[in-house]
């Protein structure tokens, strides 16, 4: 057991280094460097000397590598283009933004897709499935951004319910967030629901027809208890990876939903960064984003394996 | 008799005056979005490059202001003159007036805020506006003396530029995160990623302000921001689309103003390399160009046409030209030339601007009909200032405003950093030059008319057109000067 985590570690490990790899490259490739992206027209002389000394890019690659890959090892990412201030305190409290949000959603979503997809397997071709699986594929279909702006014009512009646009700064505290970040928990929560519900529905029925619970009915066990005993362990098994992948994509696919309502969070820092040709904040975030995204399928295959002793004996006996 | 008559209208008048005082009462909060061009670089400071130009236009004054025609009038300085050759202006200053810390405004500071910008280890964008000023004194508290390397009839159109702005002596090191200024409103808390807050200043000496607060937020996308417009989240937006026009017309609950700019986007022949060193040639192909057409298909109307001349349509000295698409007379050029069969022409765009594809696509369809096959090349927009604009024989360009003046000098003067035509026609540097040297309004406007048009009939660079910029406010807000950004005057506003 405890090897197998080593190696999944490692593996782990391996992937972030080789993503590092791939994301300097692809900066590296790019025709100019950090300093004439942001200087444009005034990308010349003493202005470009400058920069180019302050940033350190007059040294050669493989060196820039090696000094970038170890200080975001230690959790330093080097200083942004434009302001010259430390990348990692820049993405603190971004970061933080977007783990609200993530969370919120998460909190909302996660039990919403519970309920309604076991709703909906138990209840299977009648009216109630019928309803939520109708609503799934469109809240699956329909482009978040899409749904963003419709929901800002009905809550915000029609209703006034709710501010539309999110103006809180980056490192205001928590509770300010509250109302500004209702909608966009709506829009994320939405998307999440649907995919998560659409796996505990067909695992649920999956389940239902298998021998073990026919055999449960015909033994003539009541009804709810076999849902809770023995269908929904079972059933949800699968579904931490499902859980899993929407995290990840949680964190790093909120890029569009932070844009259309102006969240101060990572994904917005991402585009704002990219807008304002900041190169070393932009490779800063995609490393985060994408050791996030290891880290979080890595949780989730060790939690899978916990939790199933056949995959766990599985890996044993190897 | 006739004096007491006097006495009660002074009285009346006086009462007058009292009412209309008290009716402009201090109160509200009006609130706007800016872009957040400069991520974590934004600063207060108007010089530096991150300046938050939202911000410093209400916290801050300059010497000479545009006043609501576009003309130089009084701002911090009161009155001005010049020695008969124009290199000697005398400006006399404001008194009285005070920094929001309490301390006087008074010549040292307006010798220390200049001589930051003239300052060459600066490398302040803002020095190309009055880069020709070789001293500056102050021989007393209120007078600043300028002595300029060059004749400059047009000194205080220069001292009109955005980033110009008066702050306190010494002040260089912390101005970028205090704001101290003069202007209507005191900055009470600056946070550009977020919400700026600003205060009323009571004292401000045009007269306290409409609205006793403001809020400068920064929200970088468009969209988001015209969302905010709509959830009455701002009460103003300056970028609106003519997309989004219809939208805000169609509703009691906005205004819209349409303020013409000089702000340009077009494309631009290196007048140095093949085909287009031939003078004949440059001429076909902006000949070739239905400057209506792409006025209407790339910008749905929002812009004035020009004719290949930078200055601004509002610009007291912009030459009034037609120039109508005239593929007749573009193919007979080309023949002339010595290309009958007409010219192959590789245009690079990138969409670091949106509207160049746009414009190149347009451009492709009305030149084809003159012979000119137009290959459009996109090209990434990272490394475009460095690696394609100017390096290439054709791409597309964009410009901000200037005055017509430093337009022609940036633009066209053959010894200019960003000569982006490699424009070279001694002549044209020549009159230039005694443009200013010439004291005479009239004569002056004559030689800036007879450069563009000069231009019009020599120049490189294709011009369709200036941009009109639409700005968009709720109902509530009243007294916003339908002008430029730049000459509205922001103590006047008031929100019901």
């Amino acid at each position: 057991m405890l090897r197998m985590l080593a190696r999944r570690v490692l593996l782990g490990i391996v992937t972030v280094f080789l993503v590092s790899l791939i994301i300097f490259s692809g900066v590296e490739i790019l025709p100019g460097d950090a300093c004439t992206a942001y200087l444009e027209r005034e990308a010349q002389g003493k202005l470009l000397e400058n920069c180019r000394t302050e940033l350190g890019l007059d040294r050669s690659a493989s060196a820039r590598y090696l000094d970038w890959a170890s200080g975001a090892v230690r959790g330093d990412l080097g200083v942004s283009a434009t302001g010259r201030k430390s990348i990692a305190t820049l993405v603190g409290d971004r970061l933080k933004n977007t783990l609200l949000l993530a969370a919120c959603a998460l909190v909302v979503g996660i039990p919403l897709a519970l309920f309604l997809g076991v709703v909906s397997a138990l209840n299977r071709d009648r009216p109630a499935d019928l309803i939520i699986s109708t609503l799934t594929i469109f809240a699956m279909t329909i482009p978040e951004f899409v749904t963003a702006t419709l929901l800002i014009l009905v809550f915000s512009v029609w209703l006034g319910w709710v501010p539309g646009i999110v103006l809180t700064s980056a490192g205001a505290p928590v509770s300010e967030f509250f109302p500004e970040i209702l909608l966009p928990i709506a829009v994320l929560a939405m998307v999440m629901t649907a995919h998560i519900l659409r796996t505990v529905r067909s695992s649920v029925i999956e389940t239902m027809a298998s021998d073990y619970v026919q055999m449960a009915v015909l033994k003539g066990v009541p009804y709810w208890q076999m849902v809770f005993r023995h269908v929904l362990p079972n059933a949800l098994l699968p579904t931490i990876n499902v859980v899993a992948l929407t995290v990840a994509w949680l964190l790093g696919g909120v890029v569009v939903i932070e844009t259309v309502f102006n969240y101060p969070g990572l994904g917005r820092m991402m585009i704002d960064s990219i807008s304002d040709r900041d190169l070393p904040v932009t490779q800063a975030i995609a490393l985060i984003i994408a050791t996030v995204y290891v880290a979080v399928n890595l949780l989730a295959d060790l939690l899978t394996m916990l939790a199933n002793p056949r995959l766990r004996t599985a890996q044993i006996r190897h | 008799m006739s004096k007491a008559i006097g006495v009660v209208a002074i009285a009346a008048i006086s009462t007058l005056g009292l009412n209309t005082h008290l009716l402009a009462e201090t109160s509200g909060t009006f609130r706007q979005a800016h872009e957040l061009g400069f991520g974590d670089a934004s600063s207060l400071d108007p010089i530096a490059k991150g300046r938050v130009f939202q911000i410093t236009e209400k916290i801050m004054n300059r010497l000479v202001r545009p006043g609501l025609d576009g003309s130089p009038s009084a701002d911090l300085a009161t009155e001005w003159t010049s020695n008969e050759d124009a290199t000697v202006w005398t400006l006399k200053l404001r008194e009285g007036v005070r920094f929001h810390d309490g301390s006087e405004f008074d010549s040292a500071d307006a010798l220390y805020s200049l001589g930051r910008v003239l300052d060459p280890e600066s490398d302040s964008p803002a020095r190309s506006a009055v880069k020709m000023i070789e001293k500056a004194e102050a021989p007393d508290a209120t007078t600043l003396v300028l002595t300029l390397n060059t004749p400059f009839a047009d000194m205080p159109l220069q001292l009109m530029d955005y980033r110009l702005r008066m702050i306190p002596e010494g002040s260089g090191d912390s101005i970028a995160s205090t704001g101290i200024g003069t202007g209507p409103f005191k900055v009470e808390k600056f946070d550009a990623q977020g919400t700026t807050v600003l205060a009323a200043n009571m004292d401000y000496y045009e007269g306290a302000p409409g609205v006793e607060k403001m809020e400068v937020i920064g929200i970088a996308d468009g969209q988001a921001r015209l969302q905010a417009l709509l959830g009455g989240q701002i009460d103003m937006e300056r970028g609106i689309t003519a997309q989004q026009r219809v939208m805000l017309d169609s509703s009691d609950k906005f205004n819209i103003q349409a303020i013409p700019t000089g702000n340009w986007r077009g494309l631009v022949f290196r007048t140095d390399v093949k085909p287009f060193d031939d003078v004949k040639v440059r001429k076909a192909v902006r000949l070739a160009a239905d400057r209506q057409a792409l006025v209407d298909l790339v910008t749905g109307g929002g812009a004035v046409v020009a004719c290949d001349t930078p200055v601004e349509p509002n610009d007291q000295y912009r030459a009034a030209m037609t120039c109508e698409q005239d593929i007749a007379q573009a193919k007979a050029l080309l023949a002339e030339a010595g290309y009958p069969d007409g010219i192959d022409v590789d245009v690079h765009v990138a969409t670091l601007e949106p509207t160049w594809p746009i414009l190149a696509e347009a451009y492709q369809q009305q030149a084809a009909q003159a012979g000119i096959r137009v290959n459009i090349k996109q090209v990434p927009s990272d490394g475009f200032w460095s690696e394609v604009w100017m390096k290439k024989d054709v791409s597309a360009t964009r410009w901000n405003e200037r005055p017509a003046d430093q337009a022609l000098h940036e633009i066209y003067l053959s010894t200019a950093k960003w000569n982006e035509s490699y424009y070279n026609d001694p002549a044209f540097d020549e009159l230039l030059a005694s443009a200013r040297r010439e004291l005479d309004f009239e004569k002056r406007k004559a030689i800036y008319i007879q450069l563009q048009e000069h231009l019009w009939e020599t120049a490189g660079t294709l011009i369709p057109y200036h941009v009109t910029k639409l700005v968009g406010t709720t109902a509530r807000v009243g007294n916003l000067d339908e002008v430029k950004n730049d000459a509205v005057r922001w103590h006047k506003i008031t929100v019901k």
